[in-house]
């Protein structure tokens, strides 16, 4: 039998039960669809994340204290509740000499009641120098960052996120007033642009910024850093930068042994594959979810063509009495059931697309949301295969049953 | 063209096993008209299906035209059927959806040959069986003796060697009865092998030959003495 024929009977005889071809099409057209979705958005989101991560500065190297065993991904100690107190100024003094680093911005956090007048509330403090807001880009919207000169000579100052600054002061303008950090006096010199959620979970909208050394001495009472940020010279190559950082803290901490570092260091780019192995695991989760949908598709076109193959049995009788031989009705079973879920798939497509569209504009419109439109040629690819193979796949068990059919019989029935 | 040589069939199932058929014998030249007839259960229906090559003898030889069923795959036979058979069955078996047109076409969907040669062959058959006017109408919207005139045109159009009819007029009144027997007695006329399984006395002796059949073997094979009745009554 001809492709052509066998491909305009199956076409007729799926046109002649349209509203049952269109149900059953509908499960592939579901489970195509949510594929679609749920992989255009886990990589929307992943996008979003990267371009956030991004925003930080590609340049940024993290030392963070402790090692962090072998594996790259591995928690560094610190990040595990730990303390360690090996990062210290002499580290921070010999980044600040070496010529391929042009910034580094030793870092301490912790916790505090901030109080002004008979408002309080919970806070994170990082205590750090005035280059933290270059390095870490956070520019101050109303009044001024701390100074070098307040760094060293251990002012009282602080700046402070745009959130916190409306839950202290309220309407009051918070610039030159004065707020208590556990007992601790500062005034208040500049307030953070609004920026949300940054990064890291770092919430900058209420975030303290106070000089390093009057957190170290008066708040926490430490002599270490909880971790140093080191902005790269450009001119360099970042894992030269790298490096030439390892080389230093060896040398400082008397390190030999590579396996026995006690620090960890991650750039920018560590960050981004972890982020992209975490969103793309993500993605893949949605997806098997989503086609757990498509196997049910399958099961109901499945369930169809066995009744469609017990129902025609006559018409089998009928072909194969006329010289249609098994593979010829096999053919056009499978034919009729790839269809379904082809042009179902397609369908599927198609509608995933409208609604990501959709969600797309939704949210680029009415929550302002960075959301960035994707439609991953990858997944439209894969759902197409998909589709093709779940016809065959569910159709081959109804297609031999009425291969297999004996004629005598078939044209017996009733 | 056909030759049967002690002919047997064997059904097994769990009771035991029963032969339809306990040794035939009997051939069949090109361009007769036969009848096979018996009561129900004596085995014709097994002889139709084994002649037809729907089915394979148990015992026995089948040869046609020349070629022993033995030596012969079941994709062969389904080629023979195509081309070499005929097929019109009590209960037309047409795809009452499909048009006068399609249903004619299916026995060429499975033949080889170009598709620009079937619409001719189509309409040569649909004109033969005179329903040329109704070519392109739903086959389940027709009479019952133009259904089966259409099953006629089906058998026709791979220009086979035999036909095999299976009470062809069971399911028809004795008017429409009548014509099917006719446009079968003209495709004799014009040389054509026809092979018609029946019951009825009166549609039987349209043929030349009768052979008869009774607890599956031969009970009597006789030509038809006074042929043609065209004008008493089938029933």
């Amino acid at each position: 039998m001809l492709f052509r024929d066998a491909f305009k009977t199956s076409t007729r005889s799926l046109a002649h039960g349209k509203m049952r071809s269109v149900l059953t099409m509908l499960g592939i057209v579901i489970g195509i669809a949510s594929v679609i979705i749920l992989m255009s958005i886990g990589q929307s989101a992943q996008d979003l994340i990267l371009n956030q991560v991004q925003g930080i500065g590609s340049n940024l190297i993290f030392i963070i204290p402790g090692g962090s065993g072998s594996g790259r991904f591995s928690a560094p100690a610190a990040a595990q509740g730990i303390v360690i107190t090996s990062l210290v100024e002499r580290d921070a003094d010999a980044f600040r000499r070496e010529p391929s680093v042009s910034a580094a911005v030793p870092e301490v956090r912790g916790q505090a009641e901030a109080v002004y007048g008979n408002n309080d509330v919970k806070v994170t403090y990082d205590g750090t120098t005035e280059q933290y807001f270059g390095v870490r880009n956070l520019p101050v919207g109303r009044g001024y960052t701390f100074t070098k000169n307040d760094v060293d000579s251990g002012a009282h100052v602080a700046v402070i996120g745009p959130g916190l600054a409306t839950t202290l002061f309220g309407n009051l303008d918070p610039i030159g007033k004065s707020i208590r950090l556990d007992q601790v006096t500062f005034r208040v010199t500049g307030v953070l642009e609004k920026g949300g959620t940054g990064a890291f979970g770092i919430d900058q909208d209420n975030l303290v910024l106070v000089p390093l050394v009057v957190a170290q001495r008066e708040l926490l009472g430490i002599t270490y850093f909880s971790d140093i940020v080191v902005e790269a010279n450009p001119a360099y190559d970042i894992s030269f930068v790298e490096s030439r950082i390892t080389f230093l803290l060896r040398r400082n901490h008397s390190i030999t042994d590579p396996n026995k570092d006690d620090f960890t260091i991650r750039t920018q780019q560590d960050a981004l594959a972890i982020l992209g192995n975490i969103t793309s695991i993500l993605t893949i989760f949605l997806a098997a979810i989503a086609s757990i949908s498509l196997i049910v598709g399958g099961i109901g076109i499945m369930n169809i063509m066995l009744v469609a193959v017990t129902e025609r049995t006559r018409e089998i009788g009928l072909r194969k009495a006329v010289g249609a031989t098994n593979r010829d009705i096999l053919e056009q079973f499978l034919i009729e059931s790839v269809l379904l879920t082809f042009v179902g798939g397609m369908i599927g497509i198609a509608l995933g697309a409208l609604i990501v569209a959709l969600i797309y504009f939704v949210l680029s419109t009415f929550f302002s949301i960075g959301w960035v439109f994707a439609f991953p040629l990858t997944a439209v690819i894969l759902a197409l295969i998909v589709s093709g193979i779940a016809g065959i796949a569910f159709g081959i068990y109804p297609a031999r049953q009425a291969a297999r059919k004996n004629p005598i019989e078939a044209l017996r029935y009733e | 063209m056909i030759e049967v040589r002690d002919l047997q069939k064997a059904y097994h199932d769990e009771g035991g096993s029963t032969n339809a058929l306990r040794g035939v014998n009997f051939s069949i030249d090109k361009g007769e008209f036969v009848s096979i007839m018996g009561p129900s259960g004596s085995g014709k229906s097994t002889l139709l299906h084994i002649l037809s090559f729907l089915d394979r003898p148990t015992g026995g030889s089948y040869r046609f035209q020349g070629r022993g069923i033995d030596e012969m795959s079941d994709l062969e036979l389904a080629h023979v059927r195509n081309k070499d058979m005929g097929f019109v069955f009590q209960a037309f078996n047409l795809l009452s959806r499909l048009t006068v047109y399609e249903n004619v076409e299916i026995p060429l969907l499975y033949a080889d040959g170009a598709p620009a040669q079937r619409r001719a062959r189509i309409e040569e058959a649909v004109r033969s069986v005179g329903l040329e006017e109704k070519i392109h109408m739903e086959a389940g919207k027709l009479s019952g003796g133009q259904k089966q005139r259409v099953a006629i045109a089906r058998a026709l159009v791979t220009d086979p060697n035999v036909i095999f009819a299976d009470e062809p007029t069971g399911n028809l009144d004795s008017q429409s009865g009548l014509q099917v027997m006719e446009i079968l007695d003209a495709l004799h006329k014009k040389g054509r092998t026809i092979i018609l399984v029946t019951h009825e006395t009166q549609t039987a002796e349209f043929a030349n030959r009768i052979i008869r059949i009774k607890d599956g073997l031969v009970e009597s094979d006789a030509p038809v003495a006074a042929k043609h009745m065209h004008n008493a009554p089938l029933k």
